[in-house]
């Protein structure tokens, strides 16, 4: 049974112009409908009462009213018992304290704010309705409400983004003390504001210099990276996040979720009022052992230490070396892949072009 | 039916006069093709044809017309392509027939195929109808049209129809002139069988199948025939002809156009332009077959995947069959490994043989860029033939080259004259003359390298004259020139497939255009990748290939799965088409970048 559980909030108050997450725009009947078919959805399915870790991301959850929040709360209260990291995605122009005690009184105890970039100008050119200072004050309620454990995401090759505006940004997070960081090179999607605007991110070398000095410049801040975009304290790597890179088995849950179990990928519907008739209306892709034992890969490798041996034997019953003969050899001696510890994992160069190792990889 | 009554014709017309129109309408007046049936181009069956609007292979279809005289006619279409490579198609089809249909656009006049199409026509004896189309159009000028007819090409308007092929107007004048100026077919029907075989294709149940127009004698099922070139027998399966669709019918007689087939596995037995003959009964001559058309560009064709080199030459022996002016053999490059090198009549060929590979195989082709063949003489007295850039000899070696000329006529407005002469030098042309055909058009005549011509020229001259130029093209012979080989070389090696053979003060300005094009089109890698361009050794170009240093999903988390694995997969294809030498991964176009002229920016 799966141990983690994702549950997605589709509504927003503002698009963003890079997303293409299933969003809706908030009105309350809409999301009132909505959490009654969570919790159908909920029931409906066999859930593992003791779940490892709920995360509840987004559109952005935080656009939910107060009392809408201790609903949904109230809705996950029977799997949450047992929880050890419980993350909320927090956007800082829809927070309150009226919200951050709800999520106290509740057990959540690690948040994930979407910071992006400290520029005014910047953060206008994304679609994003904040400040700097919102941020600020998020963490400052955050913490009065005893969660600690925050984690920011940041945006970078952004159309218009300099080096020193990037530099500005990440020592302004870093003023903040988060225990966390994600950062994220731009990537534009065709269904986005962007997408449609025809907007690119900046040049490769740009993208790619910026990228070495993030992680140079957090690794000296005490934050290791432990997959390719994120950072942490010692001991505060987001466990959620990281089944997702082990490839374990989680739980979607909401309009426009996605999940595996028992090797069945699905994906909710992304259409609200779908969902509204019937919240297990979902798309399913059985998956065999070839696709499974590739996608193991993809995720594995995108962690530092890289991907468990062991365990890719005991869940395929075959040697990695085995399952993909003749491309592992290549790419061990060109020196992209290397063997350490029972983990396969990228080497220090290669950690930036795992694209191309995995199209080797692949058929 | 009795020969009086056969009228055997083809549409001959330069490029976009109308031709398939007139053929389209043509067909829905004889009542041959329903309604139902109907698509714009029907006899263009390739869907190569009617993507890119103009006729490829030679088509033949069989239609019953009741003229105005109340008696009915069979009218045996053969369709023809328009462009100048595929003279050689058209030569085929005319051999087939007693008359031709002239359509000429009346909003543009006489153009270089028009002109090229008659005289093929006029040496094949056929009776010609000239037309006037495009008449309901604003800028149509029909009587201007007729003159120049008349003048330029030296043929009877006086009853010219005026039509319109796309609304069918005066369509039928068109049909009862077929049945008043084309003679009926001769030949006897009791002498012992000749028929021609003007096309073929292969049916993977039925074996080749064999298109002929019959010269005397008949051809029935049951019928012991022989191949008379190729000595090749048979019995006979199945008659029939096209309506389009298939029609099986006893016997074809004499004067009659159609096909059969025969249970023919080998694809060799076959051969355009033999002569079929009754094995009881053979005739003592096969027929004057074609002219064989030598190829003027040839370039190497490699399957992307080595393993497929099987499939491609199953693949170009099946085309050969209808394409009798396409040649290929065997072929090793260091670089890209078995392939073959292939002859081609001009470029477009070239095009639409190597789309026909992909999609009608379904293979993966690396084409090299197109060559002319060289004769190079060498300082032991020996000649050779270089069809192959990397196979031209060191330097200290060669006593002289001598490159293929082509006489080039270009048909061109006034206001474009300036333009187009400074192409043609730009070209190494040597201007011959100049006459002017009418108020506002002229002939212009140059002596050009045929490598010139092959590059980029004819996009040039359409770019350089708003579409308005038109170019016909004849060898003339082999003139002795600077010529050297220039030798690309990616991470230190030379890559043989991008070996280009070039006039020696184009050396330095083609060096570097190469050099920058591949520098934008071979795909980053893990380290930097020079590339140089050098003759007889010696660098003169050079620039870098920056390192691939990022190249990965930012966000990649459990939900998006799929999709990135999408987007992987989407690269993972592009790759397919890219061929890996040595260490560096050359994609397809790279391979035509050695065309670059550097003058190519926008």
């Amino acid at each position: 049974m799966a141990e983690y559980l994702y549950l997605h909030v589709p509504f927003c108050r503002h698009i963003c112009y890079y997303c293409d997450f299933t969003h809706v725009a908030y009105t309350k009947n809409k999301a009132d409908e909505w959490l009654e078919a969570v919790e159908k959805e909920l029931s409906l399915k066999r859930i593992n009462p003791c779940l490892k870790t709920i995360y509840i991301g987004g559109g952005t959850p935080t656009s939910l009213s107060k009392d809408q929040l201790e609903h949904l709360f109230r809705i996950l209260k029977p799997y949450s018992a047992n929880v050890q990291e419980y993350t909320i995605e927090i956007n800082p122009e829809t927070f309150d304290k009226d919200k951050a005690g709800c999520l106290k009184a509740y057990g959540v105890n690690r948040a994930s704010i979407g910071f992006q970039t400290s520029d005014p100008g910047l953060l206008k050119a994304i679609g994003r309705n904040h400040s700097y200072e919102d941020v600020k004050k998020t963490m400052v309620l955050l913490k009065e409400h005893g969660i600690r454990n925050i984690s920011l995401d940041l945006m970078y090759s952004l159309p218009g983004q300099t080096m020193e505006m990037l530099r500005k940004s990440v020592e302004d997070a870093l003023a903040l003390s988060p225990t966390h960081m994600s950062l994220y090179s731009l990537l534009v999607e065709e269904n986005t504001v962007f997408g449609r605007r025809g907007i690119e991110p900046l040049d490769e070398e740009t993208e790619a210099d910026m990228y070495e000095w993030i992680c140079e410049k957090l690794e000296r801040e005490g934050f290791h990276q432990y997959e390719i975009s994120n950072f942490s304290l010692e001991g505060k790597e987001s466990l959620h996040n990281q089944a997702y890179w082990k490839y374990d088995d989680f739980y979607g849950i909401g309009c426009g979720a996605s999940g595996k179990e028992n090797h069945i990928r699905y994906d909710n519907t992304k259409s609200l009022s779908l969902y509204l008739k019937d919240p297990l209306i979902k798309e399913e892709i059985p998956l065999n052992t070839k696709d499974e034992m590739f996608e193991m890969a993809m995720m594995g490798l995108r962690l530092k230490q890289g991907m468990d041996l062991n365990c890719f034997t005991e869940r395929f019953g075959i040697h990695f070396e085995e399952a993909f003969a003749g491309k592992m050899e290549r790419l061990l001696e060109k020196g992209w892949l290397k063997i350490e510890k029972g983990h396969i994992s990228c080497t220090k160069e290669s950690f930036g072009i795992l694209n191309t190792i995995l199209i080797e990889l692949m058929d | 039916m009795d020969q009086k009554h056969i009228r055997n014709f083809c549409i001959i017309a330069h490029i976009d006069h109308g031709k398939s129109t007139l053929a389209d309408r043509i067909l829905e007046m004889t009542e041959s093709v329903s309604e139902r049936d109907m698509k714009a181009q029907l006899l263009d069956d390739m869907d190569l044809e009617r993507e890119r609007g103009i006729t490829i292979k030679l088509n033949a279809v069989r239609l019953k017309y009741r003229a105005r005289n109340g008696e009915e006619y069979i009218f045996n279409l053969i369709d023809t392509p328009g462009h100048v490579d595929f003279t050689y198609e058209v030569s085929r089809s005319l051999a087939a027939c007693e008359g031709a249909v002239l359509v000429v656009d009346s909003t543009q006049g006489v153009q270089a195929q028009t002109l090229a199409n008659t005289y093929l026509a006029l040496d094949n004896d056929l009776e010609i109808i000239p037309v006037i189309n495009k008449v309901d159009m604003n800028n149509a000028q029909p009587d201007m049209t007729k003159r120049e007819i008349e003048e330029i090409v030296g043929l009877d308007c006086e009853d010219a129809p005026l039509i319109s092929a796309r609304n069918g107007t005066n369509v039928e004048e068109v049909l009862e002139q077929i049945v008043q100026k084309i003679p009926a077919p001769e030949g006897d029907d009791t002498a012992p069988l000749q028929a021609l075989v003007f096309d073929s294709f292969y049916d993977p149940y039925r074996g080749v199948i064999a298109l002929v127009r019959i010269r005397q004698g008949k051809l029935k099922v049951g019928d012991k025939i022989r191949f008379m070139a190729t000595g090749a027998e048979y019995e006979v399966l199945e008659v029939g002809v096209r309506t389009p669709a298939e029609v099986k019918v006893n016997e074809l007689s004499c004067g009659d156009v159609g096909w059969f087939a025969a249970s023919i596995k080998s694809i060799q037995d076959v051969r355009v332009g033999d002569t079929v003959t009754n094995k009881e009964r053979p005739a003592d001559q096969p027929l004057e077959g074609y002219r064989k058309l030598n190829p003027m560009v040839y370039c190497g064709l490699y399957p992307s995947d080595a393993a497929k080199y099987g499939d491609l030459r199953d693949a170009l022996d099946k085309l050969q069959l209808n394409d009798a002016s396409l040649q290929y053999e065997a072929e090793t490059s260091q670089a890209l490994g078995f392939g073959f090198r292939c002859g081609f009549l001009g470029l477009l060929h070239m095009d639409v043989v190597q789309e026909r590979l992909e999609r009608e195989y379904n293979l993966d082709l690396i084409c090299t860029a197109p060559s002319v063949i060289y004769h190079v003489y060498m300082t032991d007295g020996t000649k050779l033939e270089i069809d192959n850039p990397a196979k031209m000899p060191d330097a200290s070696k060669i006593s002289r080259v001598e490159e293929p000329f082509v006489k080039a006529s270009i048909m061109v407005p006034d206001t474009y004259i300036g333009a187009v002469m400074e192409l043609c030098q730009n070209k190494r042309g040597i201007y011959k003359s100049m006459e002017v055909i009418d108020a506002g058009r002229n002939s212009l005549v140059y002596e050009m390298p045929l490598s010139e011509i092959i590059f980029d020229f004819f996009d040039k001259l359409k770019s350089c004259s708003k579409g308005y130029a038109s170019l016909d093209y004849e060898l003339i012979g082999y003139r002795k020139d600077e010529l050297v080989r220039m030798d690309i070389l990616l991470n230190g090696e030379p890559v043989d497939a991008l070996s280009v053979i070039i006039h020696r003060s184009d050396a330095y300005a083609r060096g570097s255009a190469i050099t920058v094009k591949l520098k934008e089109l071979i795909p980053k890698q893990q380290f930097e990748i020079p590339v140089q361009a050098a003759v007889g050794g010696k660098v003169i170009a050079r620039t870098n290939i920056k390192s691939l240093r990022k190249n990965v999903l930012a966000k990649c988390y459990g939900g998006d799965i799929s999709r990135k694995k999408k987007l992987l997969e989407k690269q993972k294809e592009g790759k397919k088409r890219m061929k890996e030498v040595g260490a560096v991964v050359i994609p397809q176009e790279a391979f035509m970048s050695v065309l670059s002229m550097g003058d190519d920016r926008k």
